[in-house]
């Protein structure tokens, strides 16, 4: 795994690979692609590193390092997109703005609580990837010493 | 087109159970793939409808392919992909107690294990059997059963 | 904030107070215990002065629930006893509770979780007392059930200890199953959860009778009646304080309170007041026969409260106002009168260290002011004049006199019962000569006592508050505006006749106890060898017995378990084919000209999955395995589902990094020497090899059966998927599946995120750490 070119291109990948998972996330609601799928995307881009790099190097990564506490807000953020409606007295899982109400556009994004329940979505998803993945890596550490 | 589906199903679930079978834990969970494979496969041919991506804008008149099962598939995939990577984390904790991965291995140990423990203590009469019915100090405390209390361990 | 919030917020957050101080520095826990349910006991007589308005929120909907509560009659009456005897429980305990924690060897922060429990069972119990809504009510039912295990099994050391707390829970929540299945009922029967609501509506028929019959029996469970009574003698095995609040004043009494609550219902089949009669009539008489021979202090007052709660059972189910309100009335004078004497055991066996009646004695002069106050707390019990619990038996005998003979003889003798058995009690420790050597006591220890007996005394003297309470928790039960006003008649009244031979023969019974001691101790003994117990101990080996057997077949062979599991599910399959599709012919379908990739990319993943069966090895089974998973995504794609196939092929990477990242942990020479165990020969593996093979044949075959079965069938006309592709546009979104999958079918998303975020937790434990056993 010494390889240079792969970490070189490994380095060079990581950056797109957050756009396209950034994208993926973004168009999730008007194309192809959800939040699940942009988490893995992102969480690839870090294995990446693991993979050619080794941990030591990839732990220096900041979503490793917050692993565990963006996988905790995804979930919190999914969780409180369900539940809050109910503490309203409305059915959980009630989305806002509801059907056919003006929504905020940006682009092809329009600002609704799907949106954010997929963001919750993609940050568990990503947290909880390159968790196991950290894991993973100091386990295979620790068989090897 | 419906009998080459099915046959596809059939035979991914043939495999699986064959896998299933095998004493060795690996395969097993290789096993339960290959059947939640097959059943994805299942749902998925089972709304043949077989039209355009389900994405606005929609070509009029045309027909589209089921969004409700695609759904559920991915949903089950995901769970599918959760499960496997549990059990094969588990299996790893299975290997690292016992360094074998292999189920007559380990039933063999944990036979053993019984063995032992009935000899070195007398059979316990279980959870609900106590003989004297005064309250006081009772000394014979072994092995708990079920009984105890969550919070046993803070004594 | 008005009365009513203020009480339900100081009872149900006196114990996370408690719990949060005492983690924080354990010695604030004693302090806030008191100061919370001082507080809330605080709240509950204001409420008694002046009832706070109801509320009634919406709570969940689309369920018919609503966070409905009401400082009722009954609920002031029970919440004043759950704070009040809380508070002096409380005030005890804070010193109890340390000297208990040192005789055990036992770490003092302890301390908090006790008192977080019993603050626990106090909010509990007062937010049952106010709840309206079914739900509600069996919500804190089964908090009260939870706390009471907790505290019954607090020395979780001992082995005792934790049985009982078991039986405890295992017996009241069974019923509260029963319960939960009678609100059920009841909701699907009249339309809703609120108990008003119902009390208006409904007209008797059979769903209500099993479902009010179930609710009886929750109650009954857990106010020890028999022949479900067996669990409290046995949760004696908990520390005295405990017993003294939830078998005075707490746990039993939320039975009681039950049948109260529910008594517009309960009154409405004349049957099931028969049956209380009965229930009650039987528990009397097991409790105080069982009393009268009990040698164990705590054990006596056990047997004693089962026969009170009788009493009270038999109240309600004599009716009318004499026995409801009469009823209420004696909750509060056993309430006030039991929690004394327990607490009075307590502190009789710090001080001598005594647990039997026989080792104590003469205790009178060492101890007066506790003689003194738990002579008033025994006397009200007994029934004595100038006490409160007088007026509880006059009522009793009233209501008794009304119903028939045979009753009242009953009820005399179940009085001369508690009067002989109370004389034991108090007798047996303070007088007759001094045995055994004593040490003084706190303060603490003896001031609650004092007062439970001066309020004791002061009932008897000045009722009418008392009273007063218990006629409005009537009203609200009998639904009637009467009120109770007692006073002594000094005149020949049968009530007062009946009390003087209750007195008379339970004095005789006292002083002749020498001659029948041993024979009722021959009954009881018979009793416990019969009894219900005894059904319950059965009930539970065996389950064990088969959870073992269970246990042995799976570990034992996981194959032949699979196997198991396998060929009934086959037999099924098999079955469901013969008988279904019987008429309908298999349809080999048409090829489209652009199904080739399709068919290509399926032989492929069959291939693969074959592939994947065969090798010995892990990492070409893993190989293959992969080759499957993409194979499929591409069938996805070519099926038109790009959000599938961009999942699936993530998923499939990913997963295959995991898979070759595991299997990089498990040497190489693992597999090799297991893929034919060491002690099984060449020939055994064959046949094993050959037999799996079959099966799996047979297995993928009727798969393929069903599959096509299935295909073959026409889809429906209507499916629910152009609803949604309909509704897409106006859910603000273009991508069908996207929009099932965050809106309309969210709560699956919602399922699917939980499963991951557990399964994430599993894997962090599985691989974390190394060490084993």
């Amino acid at each position: 795994m010494n390889n240079g070119m792969a970490r070189q291109a490994a380095r060079l990948l990581l950056l797109p690979t957050w756009m396209v998972a950034f994208a993926i996330l973004i168009k999730g609601y008007s194309d192809s692609g959800d939040g699940f799928s942009a988490g893995v995307i992102a969480a690839l881009g870090v294995i990446m590193q693991y993979v050619t790099y080794g941990t030591a190097t990839a732990e220096k990564l900041r979503p490793v390092r917050y692993a565990r506490q963006i996988a905790m807000a995804g979930l919190l953020i999914a969780l409180s997109v369900a539940f809050v409606p109910a503490l309203r007295g409305q059915p959980i899982m009630t989305h806002y703005p509801g059907p056919d109400r003006h929504a905020v556009h940006l682009g092809s994004l329009e600002l609704t609580t799907p949106f954010l329940f997929d963001i919750g979505v993609f940050l568990l998803v990503m947290g909880v990837c390159i968790g196991v993945f950290d894991l993973l890596a100091h386990a295979t550490r620790r068989e090897r010493s | 087109m419906t009998l080459i589906a099915a046959l596809a199903v059939g035979i991914l679930f043939a495999a699986g159970s064959y896998l299933l079978l095998q004493h060795d834990f690996i395969k097993v969970v290789g096993g339960t793939m290959l059947i939640s494979h097959s059943v994805n496969l299942f749902i998925m041919v089972s709304g043949l409808s077989r039209g355009t991506e389900p994405i606005y804008p929609l070509v009029p008149g045309e027909k589209i392919s089921d969004p409700v099962v695609q759904a559920m598939v991915l949903t089950a995939i995901v769970i599918s992909f959760g499960v496997s990577a549990l059990l094969i984390s588990l299996i790893y904790r299975v290997y690292v107690a016992h360094r074998s991965v292999d189920i007559e291995h380990l039933s063999d140990f944990e036979e053993r294990l019984v063995q032992l423990e009935e000899q070195q203590v007398p059979p316990e009469p279980g959870i609900g059997v106590l003989e004297d019915r005064e309250d006081g100090d009772d000394s014979t405390r072994q092995a708990a059963g079920s009984t105890q209390p969550e919070s046993a361990g803070a004594g | 904030m008005n009365a009513t919030v203020f009480l339900l917020l100081a009872a149900l957050f006196a114990a996370p107070f408690t719990a949060a101080f005492g983690v924080a520095r354990s010695s604030l826990t004693r302090p806030v215990a008191i100061v919370t349910s001082a507080i809330a006991f605080a709240a509950a007589l204001y409420n008694a002065f002046q009832p706070g308005p109801i509320i009634d929120k919406e709570w969940a909907p689309a369920w018919g629930l609503r966070l409905h509560f009401e400082a009722d009659g009954i609920a002031v009456l029970f919440a004043l006893l759950a704070t009040g005897i809380g508070l002096a429980v409380i005030v005890y305990s804070s010193v109890y509770i340390p000297i208990h924690l040192h005789h055990e060897h036992r770490a003092e922060a302890d301390q908090t979780r006790f008192f977080a429990f019993i603050l626990l069972f106090m909010g509990a119990m007062t937010g049952l007392v106010m709840a309206q809504d079914l739900m509600l009510i069996f919500l804190f039912w089964d908090l009260t059930a939870i706390a009471s295990y907790y505290l019954i099994g607090f020395d979780s050391q001992k082995r005792e200890a934790r049985v009982s707390a078991f039986m405890a829970l295992t017996v009241t929540c069974i019923t509260a199953v029963g319960f939960l299945i009678g609100a059920l009922m009841l909701d699907a029967e009249y339309g809703s959860f609120q108990l008003p609501t119902l009390i208006e509506t409904i007209t008797p028929n059979y769903e209500f009778d099993i479902a009010i019959v179930l609710i009886v029996i929750a109650a009954l469970a857990k106010s020890a009646q028999a022949p479900l009574h067996f669990w409290l003698p046995r949760a004696m095995a908990a520390p005295t304080p405990v017993s003294a609040y939830l078998h005075s004043a707490a746990m039993v009494a939320a039975g009681v309170f039950l049948i109260g609550r529910f008594y517009p219902l309960v009154e409405l089949r004349a049957w099931l007041l028969d049956a209380l009669i009965v229930v009650g009539i039987a528990s009397m008489l097991t409790g105080g026969l069982l009393a009268l021979t009990r040698d164990n202090m705590k054990q006596l007052l056990a047997y004693s409260t089962i026969a009170q709660y009788g009493y009270i059972v038999t109240m309600f189910g004599l009716g009318g106002k004499a026995g409801v309100f009469g009823a209420m009335f004696a909750v509060i004078a056993h309430g006030l009168g039991k929690s004394a004497l327990f607490l009075t055991a307590g502190a009789v066996t710090e001080a001598t260290g005594a647990r039997e009646l026989s080792n104590v004695g003469g205790l009178r002069r060492a101890m007066p002011v506790l003689a003194i106050a738990s002579g008033l707390a025994a006397a009200s019990l007994a029934a004595i004049p100038l006490t409160m619990g007088f007026f509880k038996d006059e009522y009793f005998f009233e209501a008794a006199a009304h119903h028939g003979r045979l009753t009242q003889v009953i009820a005399v003798g179940a009085a001369m019962m508690t009067f002989s058995y109370l004389t034991r009690f108090w007798w047996g420790i303070f007088g007759g000569p001094m045995i055994g050597s004593v040490k003084p006591v706190p303060v603490p220890l003896v001031a609650p006592i004092a007062v439970l007996g001066a309020i004791s005394l002061i009932g008897g003297l000045w009722p009418e508050p008392f009273a007063r309470v218990a006629s409005n928790a009537g009203q609200v039960a009998l639904r009637s505006d009467d009120a109770l006003h007692p006073a002594y008649h000094l005149k020949w009244t049968v009530e007062n006749a009946m009390a003087l031979c209750a007195i008379g023969g339970g004095l005789l019974l006292f002083l002749s106890r020498r001659f029948w001691l041993e024979r009722v101790e021959i009954v009881s003994d018979f009793g416990k060898r019969v009894g219900p117990e005894r059904l319950y101990r059965g009930s539970v080996l065996e389950l064990n017995e088969i959870s073992d057997r269970i246990h042995w077949i799976e570990v034992r062979d996981l194959r032949s378990r699979v196997a198991t599991v396998l060929a009934p599910a086959a037999l099924m399959v098999v079955i469901t084919l013969i008988f279904t599709n019987a008429d309908s012919s298999f349809e080999v379908g048409h090829v489209r000209r652009d199904d080739w990739p399709l068919i290509m990319m399926l032989a492929v993943v069959a291939i693969a999955g074959v592939a994947a069966a065969i090798p010995r090895d892990h990492f070409s089974m893993a190989l293959a395995l992969s080759g499957v998973g993409f194979g499929l995504s591409v069938v996805f794609a070519l099926l038109r589902a790009p959000d599938v196939a961009l999942v699936a092929v993530l998923v499939e990477t990913l997963f295959g990094v995991l898979f070759f990242a595991f299997l990089g942990l498990i040497p190489r020479n693992v597999e090799h020497a297991d893929v034919v165990p060491s002690d099984e020969p060449q020939e055994v593996g064959h046949r094993h090899r050959m037999r799996d093979s079959v099966l799996a044949t047979f297995g993928g075959l009727l798969a393929f059966l069903v599959a096509w079965g299935v295909l073959s069938r026409p889809a429906p006309v209507d499916s629910i998927f152009e609803d949604y592709i309909d509704l897409t546009p106006s859910a603000h979104g273009d991508a069908i599946v996207t929009v099932i999958l965050a809106d309309f079918r969210g709560l699956d998303t919602m399922g699917e995120i939980t499963v991951i975020g557990i399964a994430f937790l599993g894997i962090a434990t599985f691989i974390r750490r190394r060490r084993v056993r």
